[in-house]
């Protein structure tokens, strides 16, 4: 799957394929009023998550690790925000999105963004070509057009299957 | 709304496009120049001290495999290996300054020698074959070689302010005819020594007052026979020339470098001691002393063609190639010499002892006009000075590229002992002491070359005159505009033009540049500390320059802009991170493209840079702040960005490489 070597000749094979489907579901979708600062938009988005990873990951040691590697995370030129954070102790992909009708102003790019998924992946080296996929997908997925669209709505499962094309 | 561009305006910085070439090339580009005293070292030699002169051009051509061996050293170091670069690491800044006027001199007097020979040699088969055509045009040789040189130094300084380049391809097409002519010469030779028998050149010295210089004063010092080896070999030294342009040339061969530049050498040294000394030998022999030093002074290889046995119009047909290929070699040595000193003064003019008045640009051609306009115009007034008289030329001769020699031989000795840095190849005879090669061979050759340019003090009086008076002009140049920078740099943070004198070519678009990326493979180099470039070397280290174009990108953050417009100019310190790649790439042999980008996101342009160019791999090195990791999340996530949703995409590897370690992943 991937290769995490001395230096040496690259050894590379096709990742396994991803799919939004999987993490996109009616149930981690959530309409966000208001407008939150970017803090908030996360916090509010990691409260949610929390169910998913119960007797998994503590609330303490999820928060802080997102705070932590939120100061990492940037906001993408097309107004798309991915929060993401890496546990050892996860087996695979957990990701709550959020959507903005009116969304809130980056202050680091002066962006604005109205939908933002916080995922969460496993701290594995075997699973970060999947997780590179997966942050790749989203990136393409949610473009301008689809997040305006998705800021209109106030119906999870419409969105998720505008997201996944369903 | 589609996410919005984030650059539009890239500079391709054209300086650093650099295409390397085979050893042959390289040797050819050398050649041209050190293989052109062939034509006339022999009869100067003749003039100054008789007979023996073939054995003392044959010794010179020896000792020029000593120094062809001392620049493959300084070229295999760890700076780069020409005079000026050598002496100021070794002895400073005040000795560089001299020795790079030293140098610039033998440029000078390089390009008129070899106008003034090529002119001489075209006026001796023109007195052969206007007769036979029935026309009775007589116009002295010297007049005719003045205006032929006069000629030929403009065709040139007009062709070096347009820009035009030494063409390496062109050099080794000249360098093939003169190979083919000079076979043929010499083996025609060969047959005539067979058929008339062969005398031994006398060794007995016979020099003229001239010749003498200030030694007339010292008969007792004449007395002592080493000094009068020494005297003798100072006025042969002139077949010397040219070594310089091994050191210039040296940056562009191709990968393994030290290799094939070994193999240049020898190529280098076999010639010219085939051709300048093999052929002045013959010459000797061949042809009664009297006309070597009289009819055929000025024109020794056509006087060889002439006097060969056969017919005449096969001996006349033979003396045209001679001249054709000689004028074209002796021409081409005019050519290198505006070259090699409008690049060796850009180069000191970079290190800022040289007025920014002389770096100058032409506004339609972009070339430093000012710096090849003083080459042009000090080489066209030694020419008429020289009234079309080589000896005389040949007596200027020999100070700048003597004592610009000793100076570099003199600072690789000190490097040895400075600086321990492992080189690519040292110079034989080394005796270990501790950690230190001590240069044993390399003090030799120092101790030859000190004492016949002592020697030359002495004895080539209008060499001493006139090159000590130019390296003092030059230096008191040098020193001026240094001081004058210095004050300037004072007042100014940033040159306004800093952007011109890097030679980078600005563009709208990434893909206006996309043409120039033909090769079938192509990996992106990111890049943005000069210190941190372990990525950029692992590149060039594997990466096969005939079927890949390394793109090495850097991208100026300029923060919360949409970018639209012009963005600005390019600092000083953006154009310091160039220099380590320029380096780099020359030291593996590889070509690279370097381009510049403004941008508000560094992972964007990379993005948005190897989807335009179709790149097959970025690499990146590690981010001291981030992490590797991050940055391949940063690249992904632009990556996935900039695809068009449901459109296929060539997948790409992208690579994070640091000391010893490296992390690969596939971007799809």
């Amino acid at each position: 799957m991937i290769s995490y070597k001395s230096t040496g000749s690259p050894m590379i094979q096709q990742s396994d394929g991803v799919s939004l489907s999987a993490i996109v579901k009616p149930e981690n979708i959530i309409f966000l009023d208001g407008t939150p600062s970017r803090e908030e938009a996360v916090r509010r988005l990691a409260e949610r998550i929390l169910p998913q990873v119960d007797g998994v990951i503590s609330r303490k040691a999820l928060l802080d690790r997102i705070s932590e590697v939120e100061k990492l995370n940037q906001v993408l030129e097309s107004g798309f925000y991915i929060p993401h954070a890496k546990f050892p102790e996860l087996d695979g992909f957990f990701a709550v999105l959020g959507i903005m009708q009116e969304g809130f102003t980056d202050p680091a790019s002066g962006l604005r963004v109205k939908a933002a998924l916080l995922l969460l992946s496993p701290h594995k080296p075997a699973f970060f070509q999947r997780h590179l996929n997966m942050l790749s997908l989203l990136s393409q997925t949610f473009q301008p057009e689809l997040i305006e669209k998705l800021a209109s709505l106030r119906d999870s499962s419409a969105a998720a299957a505008i997201i996944t094309g369903r | 709304m589609a996410p919005s561009p984030r650059f539009k305006q890239v500079f391709v910085l054209s300086t650093a496009m650099l295409s390397f070439i085979s050893f042959w090339k390289a040797a050819a580009v050398v050649l041209c120049d050190l293989g052109s005293s062939a034509y006339y070292a022999g009869g100067i030699a003749m003039n100054a001290f008789g007979p023996a002169f073939p054995w003392y051009v044959m010794a010179v051509m020896l000792f020029a495999g000593l120094m062809i061996m001392v620049y493959v050293e300084s070229c295999a170091m760890f700076v780069r290996g020409g005079v000026y670069k050598v002496v100021n690491e070794a002895m400073g800044h005040s000795m560089a300054k001299i020795s790079v006027s030293a140098l610039i001199f033998d440029y000078m007097v390089t390009g008129p020698i070899s106008a003034v020979s090529a002119g001489l040699y075209v006026s001796g088969l023109l007195y052969n074959v206007l007769p036979l055509l029935h026309i009775g045009w007589h116009v002295p040789p010297n007049v005719f070689a003045v205006f032929f040189a006069v000629l030929v130094t403009a065709y040139f300084w007009r062709e070096n302010i347009k820009g035009v380049e030494e063409s390496s391809d062109k050099n080794f097409k000249i360098m093939v005819f003169v190979s083919v002519v000079g076979a043929v010469l010499m083996g025609w030779s060969l047959l005539t020594v067979w058929q008339r028998g062969f005398n031994v050149p006398p060794f007995k010295l016979a020099f003229t007052k001239e010749s003498m210089g200030w030694m007339v004063n010292f008969p007792w010092l004449r007395s002592i026979a080493i000094v009068g080896i020494l005297m003798a070999f100072g006025h042969s030294i002139l077949a010397l020339s040219g070594l310089e342009t091994l050191a210039q040339v040296y940056r562009e061969i191709e990968d393994p470098k030290i290799k094939n530049l070994k193999k240049a050498a020898m190529l280098i040294f076999i010639f010219s001691l085939l051709f300048t000394g093999g052929l002045t030998f013959l010459a000797s022999s061949i042809i009664p002393p009297a006309m070597v030093g009289g009819k055929y002074a000025d024109n020794l290889l056509s006087g060889l063609a002439l006097e060969l046995n056969g017919p005449f119009w096969a001996r006349l047909v033979l003396q045209f190639f001679v001249v054709v290929s000689g004028s074209l070699m002796l021409v081409g040595a005019v050519n290198t010499a505006l070259v090699g000193s409008n690049g060796v003064l850009n180069r000191v003019a970079e290190d800022g002892i040289l007025h920014d008045w002389f770096r100058h640009l032409h506004k339609k051609y972009g070339t430093t006009y000012r710096m090849i306009n003083m080459v042009a115009i000090s080489q066209i007034a030694v020419i008429i000075l020289s009234r079309g008289n080589i000896y005389l030329i040949g007596e200027a001769y020999a100070f700048g590229v003597m004592w610009s020699l000793v100076f570099k031989t003199l600072s690789l000795i000190i490097l040895r002992f400075n600086e321990e840095l492992p080189r690519g190849w040292m110079f034989p005879l080394n005796i270990k002491l501790d950690k230190v090669y001590f240069p044993a061979g390399m003090i030799v050759v120092f101790l030859i070359l000190l004492s016949a340019s002592a020697i030359n003090l002495f004895t080539k009086r209008i060499a001493t005159i006139s090159g000590l008076a130019f390296t003092a002009v030059f230096y008191a140049i040098f020193q001026i505009s240094e001081n004058m920078n210095r004050k300037k740099a004072k007042l100014y943070a940033e040159s306004e033009d800093s952007d011109e004198m890097l030679n980078l070519r600005k563009e709208d678009d990434i893909t206006t540049i996309l043409p120039e990326l033909s090769k079938p493979k192509k990996i992106l180099v990111p890049v943005r500390n000069p210190n941190n470039l372990v990525h950029l070397k692992s590149v060039l280290e594997t990466a096969d320059d005939d079927t890949t174009d390394i793109i090495v990108l850097s991208a100026k953050i300029a923060k919360g802009a949409h970018l639209e417009g012009d963005q600005g100019t390019i600092t000083e310190e953006d154009q310091d991170l160039f220099g380590p790649i320029v380096l780099m790439a020359e030291k593996y042999g590889k070509t690279v493209k370097p381009i510049f980008v403004f941008s508000n996101d560094p992972f964007y342009s990379m993005a948005q840079v190897a989807q335009a160019a179709g790149a097959d791999e970025i690499v990146m090195g590690v981010s001291g702040s981030t992490g590797a990791e991050v940055q391949l999340e940063r690249l992904a996530m632009a990556w996935g960005m900039l695809k068009k949703p449901g459109a296929p995409a060539k997948p790409l590897l992208a690579r994070v490489v640091w000391e010893g370690r490296q992390m690969t992943y596939q971007l799809s």
